[in-house]
């Protein structure tokens, strides 16, 4: 395997959907291409610090009136037959 | 867990609870896919709700062929994909522009800032750049990014979100991936070259 097939299959390789066959190919180039192995670093330090961010919430005063909005549109609509 | 199919009866039958139960699922990851790719809190305000009434008046014809959190966000991002195009109607999505391209983005920086101290990564300032990274994704690509590294979709979800296949999300995350390290790469490597956090 070379650099450009292993960028090709380097979130399949993350994400351990690549067959054994391939597997093996791609670990046996990182074990040799010092390059390709900083980019599946990083990448995999990349995913890791975006999962690991607090989830975005709606600020409080805005969710309140949100809810509140809402809240009287849910009640408000035709009761279901 | 919630059982979907008691909270949709519930919700046909006008439950307050259930309404809250709804609103507490799903009010925040609707927001998150929405300001994500609007940058802008008030129009994602205006995605939520829309999605939600969207639901009411769909709510006795709802068959559950999707899941409910999978239906609120296609239509979320559907309509927050109208916002764009209302924004800018004479240029089209980064994503139109690129539909057909399979390119990937060549690394060029190999910089191992993979192990570095863990305080250089839980800074503001780090954070703010994790932030600015998404943000200068194609719509297309910040969108899948949003909803399976960020809001935990599956792939087959995701691409039922998106109107589009499986392959197209994985080579949209994969390539999504490759910018994002990139960006990050150049942040944090002349951070790791400085020595200091």
């Amino acid at each position: 395997m070379e650099c450009a097939e292993l960028l090709q299959y380097l979130s399949e390789y993350i994400d351990n959907n690549l067959d054994e066959e391939l597997t093996a190919e791609a670990q046996a180039h990182l074990a040799t291409c010092a390059n390709c192995k900083v980019v599946l670093d990083t990448t995999q330090q990349t995913i890791f610090l975006y999962k690991q961010q607090e989830p975005r919430k709606i600020p409080a005063r805005r969710r309140r009136r949100l809810f509140n909005q809402l809240q009287d549109a849910f009640l408000k609509r035709p009761e279901s037959s | 867990m919630i059982d979907e199919r008691d909270l949709i009866a519930a919700l046909r039958q006008k439950d307050p609870h259930a309404f809250a139960t709804l609103f507490d699922a799903y009010s925040d990851k609707l927001f998150g896919l929405a300001v994500g790719l609007l940058h802008d809190e008030d129009e994602a305000e205006g995605v939520v709700q829309e999605a939600f009434l969207r639901l009411f008046e769909g709510l006795d014809k709802f068959e559950g062929r999707s899941r409910l959190g999978t239906w609120l966000y296609r239509v979320a991002y559907n309509a927050s994909i109208d916002r764009l195009r209302k924004r800018r109607p004479t240029r089209p999505l980064a994503d139109e522009l690129d539909a057909g391209d399979d390119s990937l983005p060549m690394p060029a920086i190999f910089t191992d800032w993979s192990s570095a101290p863990e305080p250089l990564f839980a800074s503001a300032e780090a954070h703010a750049e994790l932030e600015r990274a998404v943000a200068r994704l194609p719509e297309s690509l910040r969108a899948v990014f949003i909803l399976r590294e960020m809001e935990g979709l599956s792939t087959t979800e995701t691409a039922e979100v998106l109107g589009i296949n499986t392959g197209a999300v994985k080579v949209r995350l994969h390539r999504a991936r490759l910018l994002l390290r990139e960006h990050l790469s150049g942040y944090f490597a002349e951070r790791v070259a400085a020595g200091g956090n």
